[in-house]
């Protein structure tokens, strides 16, 4: 019997690590297949059918749709593949401020590239879902605005749009959020992609208006290890680049509070996101790109 | 607490540096791009009174942790707290010469240095070695109650003792027990007069007992002589006394206890001497005393002596000795210190037909032989060598109490050899080569009474040395007077077989040495049963002078590592064992700044810990 090899979990590969490894487009789809191949059931049990095409059986297909009769002539296991009707619109927002751009180890990736990372991955899998994937970029004003589009050449237009300038002084979190809501007319799935490093409140109630006209919300909070956890040494000014407010401090010395101030506040953007009915997670730029993965894609299998 | 290595205490010093540090703002000159600053300024804002708290108390810990290990550095030692004693070895050194006897505020000094060394004993273990070391130099060793009772019935001696000597020995049985914790306690008065030597007690511990107050003014006794020792029967009586002011004193005689009579009363200045001169009627070898007023110092208000008293000896003299000798006999006579007569003779010994007899080397060389002759006929034991004339000091045994050949010098000589036994007392000696020798009725000089052979017929001594050679040596009466301090040592003049003791019974003299008594007195010398002497037993003249060294002069008497002193008998008592109660601290300081480090670390740390696995959780 014709096996095929399983294909490797780049999903699971320390972010940094894959990331040399080539150019966006190919770690996204290496991360794709690699969370596809995780799954051990179909993502979308009992979506409407409409036959597609044939494809190699790869481990983790649902054995339901495995073509017994080729298999049994032909001696070659392989999937039959449906392709999908969705209504579904799902729009990324990416945070693209001065702040993203910053590694708190040069052997980590900046909290920028391991978004885009993620944006390549979720967009190409979603559109492997035959869901529309809309594009906003942000700073200090909305850099990139793509509607959301069920095509594959989407995915190329928002690989384009990821190498567009940003690092702006600011960001205007609630605009972009906003701007969302219009693009898509219908309920769709919006996934705000950023530090965070803004005003909660004024992000929270353009969530809560997401909400308020049915569109699904869920943020990612993108947070490098140092700040997590203020691993640094020594004592220094410690300079914002975006606001440049500028705080001298002896890191022994404040480091505890500051852990501890992370994560009340982190408990209270979960507390804000979580009253309006939005998703929020909270991940490391160490944290292997499957798992932020996982969580977007929860939020979008909770949609018809 | 103690240091070894106590400039290491500067180190502590350095606790200024986190202090200055805190107190100090620095500038800060490194500028650190962070995005999160909204968060470090709000835990700023949010924690600043914990955050000062625990910045005050993680300084504390920092200070403390850089003083304990200064501490550490300067090795400290010290006692724990209810870590008991170590098996010890101890000696106790007990102070019982005579001026502890002194009574300070009604009582005998001794009574409390005996209280201090008893109760140190009695805090001994069964683990611990413990010995009882006096100034007169008894040890007593055994169990720690053996040791309390021997303490308990130690009493004052009549002399000083050597307390270097007695610290050097219960040094030395400290050391050789084996036990690793050594001390040696010593109760003392502190006089000055006792504690001239220093003595080294390398890592022995010495912890000395010194009662507090100033000593009495003390009027003493220091010495009291019969003047010649042959009285004939005329003599005297010297003393000399010490005192602030005069006092009343006695001199009496016949005895040393009741049955003593009164020779003479008077009074006495502070320091100045008494002469008394008598004729008693006492005859024979007599006891005598000069006694003063009791004051808080009875052992040096009386001093004994003891005289010999009897008709003076009737010498004959030859013609051929010369004028220096025949003077000297006519003075002699003239002062009633002589007769003229035939009970003994002065002779050349050439030419001497009969004893007893002054025998004087003759003028002649070549008399020699003859001389040698005679005395083989007499029974004298000893010849004359070949003639020398290489010159040379005389030189008296260290215990002759008069001195009166010391210094002179001889030009000629001829050297005595013994004969068979020659059984004799050396009196004095020129190099190693005997000089004057004394034996059963005669005496021999070594080289002609002439000035041409020796300066002693021209010296001040010799008039009285001449009486006194007729009248101890020859008058029929050969006897001696020993002086000697209590407990004292000394070789026993020939033909001398018992001593009497304390209660007037003969004690046999073994192996030709004498151990003078404890208790001060006049102690007959015995030959076959007869008076032939007398031992003089008074305490040193010394130990009347109370005067103490100052605690800190009494320490520097003592080298070594851990050397304490302390007024307080009962602190000494109960810290007799500190030495091995004491330890070394550096290791507790070690432990102790190493957990002021660890709580340090986990007051700096431990928040951030639990904020990381919080984190954690929530990014799992």
């Amino acid at each position: 019997m014709e096996t095929t090899r399983a294909p490797v979990r780049a999903d699971l590969f320390d972010p940094a690590s894959l990331a040399s490894l080539g150019h966006v487009e190919i770690i996204a789809r290496w991360v794709v297949d690699g969370f596809l191949t995780g799954l051990h059931r179909s993502p979308k049990k009992g979506f409407s059918v409409e036959f597609a095409e044939y494809r190699p059986y790869q481990p983790g297909d649902d054995l339901r749709f495995i073509d017994w009769k080729i298999a049994a002539r032909a001696n070659k296991w392989v999937v039959k593949q449906f392709e999908e009707e969705t209504n579904l619109r799902a729009t990324i927002i990416l945070d693209v401020s001065r702040s993203m751009a910053w590694t708190g180890d040069p052997t980590r990736l900046t909290k920028l590239a391991y978004a885009e990372q993620l944006v390549a991955a979720l967009s190409l899998l979603l559109i492997r879902q035959r869901d529309a994937v809309g594009f906003i970029r942000y700073d200090d004003r909305l850099r990139t605005i793509i509607p959301p589009k069920a095509r594959t050449a989407q995915w190329r237009r928002i690989l384009h749009a990821l190498e567009e300038e940003g690092a702006g002084l600011a960001s205007i979190a609630p605009a972009a959020l906003l701007h969302a809501a219009r693009l898509v007319r219908r309920p769709g799935l919006v996934v705000l992609i950023s530090d965070l490093l803004v005003e909660t409140a004024e992000v929270a109630d353009a969530v809560r208006m997401l909400r308020a006209v049915g569109h699904d919300v869920t943020v990612l909070h993108i947070m490098d290890p140092a700040e997590r956890d203020l691993s640094l040494a020594g004592e220094a000014v410690f300079a914002d680049p975006e606001s440049g407010l500028e705080v001298p401090a002896t890191v022994a010395d404040v480091r505890s509070a500051y852990r501890a101030t992370v994560e009340e506040a982190i408990a209270e953007l979960k507390q804000a996101f979580s009253s309006t009915g939005a998703g929020y997670e909270v991940f490391t730029t160490d944290v292997p790109f499957g798992v932020p993965l996982r969580k977007a894609f929860a939020a979008r299998q909770r949609l018809p | 607490m103690s240091f070894l290595e106590p400039l290491y205490l500067l180190l502590a010093g350095a606790a200024a540096v986190p202090l200055l540090l805190h107190l100090l703002r620095r500038r800060i000159n490194v500028r650190v791009e962070f995005p999160a600053v909204r968060y470090i300024l709000r835990a700023e804002r949010e924690n600043s009174r914990k955050m000062k708290l625990r910045n005050f108390l993680l300084m504390f810990l920092r200070i403390l942790a850089v003083v304990l290990l200064a501490l550490a550095a300067a090795r400290p030692v010290g006692r724990l707290i209810g870590s008991g004693h170590a098996p010890t070895a101890i000696a106790i050194v007990l102070d019982n010469s005579l001026s502890t006897s002194t009574i300070v505020d009604g009582a005998p000094l001794f009574r409390r240095l005996r209280a201090a060394a008893l109760a140190t004993a009695r805090t001994a273990t069964p683990t611990d070695r413990i010995w009882l070391v006096t100034a007169d130099g008894r040890v007593v060793g055994g169990s720690s109650a053996a040791v309390a009772d021997a303490i308990q019935r130690l009493e004052p001696i009549a002399g000083s003792g050597d307390l270097a000597a007695a610290v050097s020995r219960a040094i030395g049985l400290v050391r050789g027990a084996g036990l690793p914790a050594q001390q040696v306690a010593i109760a003392t008065d502190g006089q000055a007069t006792s504690w001239r030597r220093t003595t080294a007690a390398g890592d022995v511990g010495i912890s000395v007992f010194v009662p507090a107050g100033t000593p009495p003014a003390n009027h003493g006794v220091i010495v009291a002589d019969a003047r010649p020792t042959r009285w004939t029967p005329r003599g005297s009586v010297v003393a000399r006394t010490i005192g602030a002011d005069s006092s009343t004193y006695r001199i009496a005689i016949g005895g040393t206890g009741t049955q003593a009579r009164t020779l003479a009363r008077g009074t006495a200045v502070g320091d100045g001497e008494v002469v008394v001169r008598a004729a008693p009627a006492e005859r024979g070898w007599v006891a005598g005393s000069v006694e003063l007023e009791p004051d808080e110092l009875r052992g040096d208000d009386v001093r004994y002596f003891a005289a010999w008293i009897g008709v003076a000896p009737a010498v004959a003299v030859d013609a051929s000795l010369g004028p220096f000798v025949r003077t000297a006999v006519d003075a002699l006579v003239q002062s009633e210190r002589l007769r003229l007569g035939n009970d003994a003779a002065v002779v050349p010994a050439d030419a001497l037909t009969r004893l007893p007899a002054l025998i004087v080397a003759p003028t002649d060389p070549v008399r020699i032989g003859a001389a040698n002759r005679a005395l083989e006929r007499a029974g004298v034991p000893w010849r004359f060598g070949a003639a020398r004339r290489d010159g040379g000091t005389v030189r008296e045994p260290a215990n002759t109490s008069s001195k009166l050949l010391d210094g002179a010098t001889v030009s000629m000589r001829y050297p005595l050899t013994p004969a068979g036994d020659a059984s004799a007392d050396t009196l004095a000696r020129v190099g190693a080569d005997p000089w004057v020798v004394s034996g059963n009725r005669y005496v021999v000089v070594a080289s002609p009474l002439d000035p041409a052979a020796t300066d002693l017929p021209i010296r001040a001594g010799f008039l009285p040395w001449l009486a006194e050679m007729v009248s101890q040596r020859l008058g029929g009466d050969a006897g001696i007077v020993l002086n000697a301090t209590p407990g004292a040592r000394l070789r026993a003049p020939a033909g001398i077989q018992s001593v009497d003791d304390a209660a007037g019974q003969a004690v046999p003299v073994a192996d030709g040495e004498l151990v003078a008594p404890d208790r001060a007195g006049v102690y007959f010398l015995r030959r076959g049963g007869q008076k032939a002497g007398a031992l003089v037993v008074n305490g040193e003249p010394d130990e009347s002078l109370l005067a103490r060294l100052s605690l800190p002069t009494l320490q520097s008497r003592f080298t070594g590592l851990g050397v304490s002193i302390t007024a307080d008998g009962d602190a000494w008592a109960r810290d007799a064992y500190a030495g091995s109660a004491r330890r070394p601290l550096v290791t507790p300081l070690l432990i102790l700044a190493a957990l002021v480090l660890v709580v340090e670390a986990l007051i700096s740390r431990g928040t951030g810990e639990r904020a990381s696995r919080a984190s954690g959780r929530a990014a799992a």
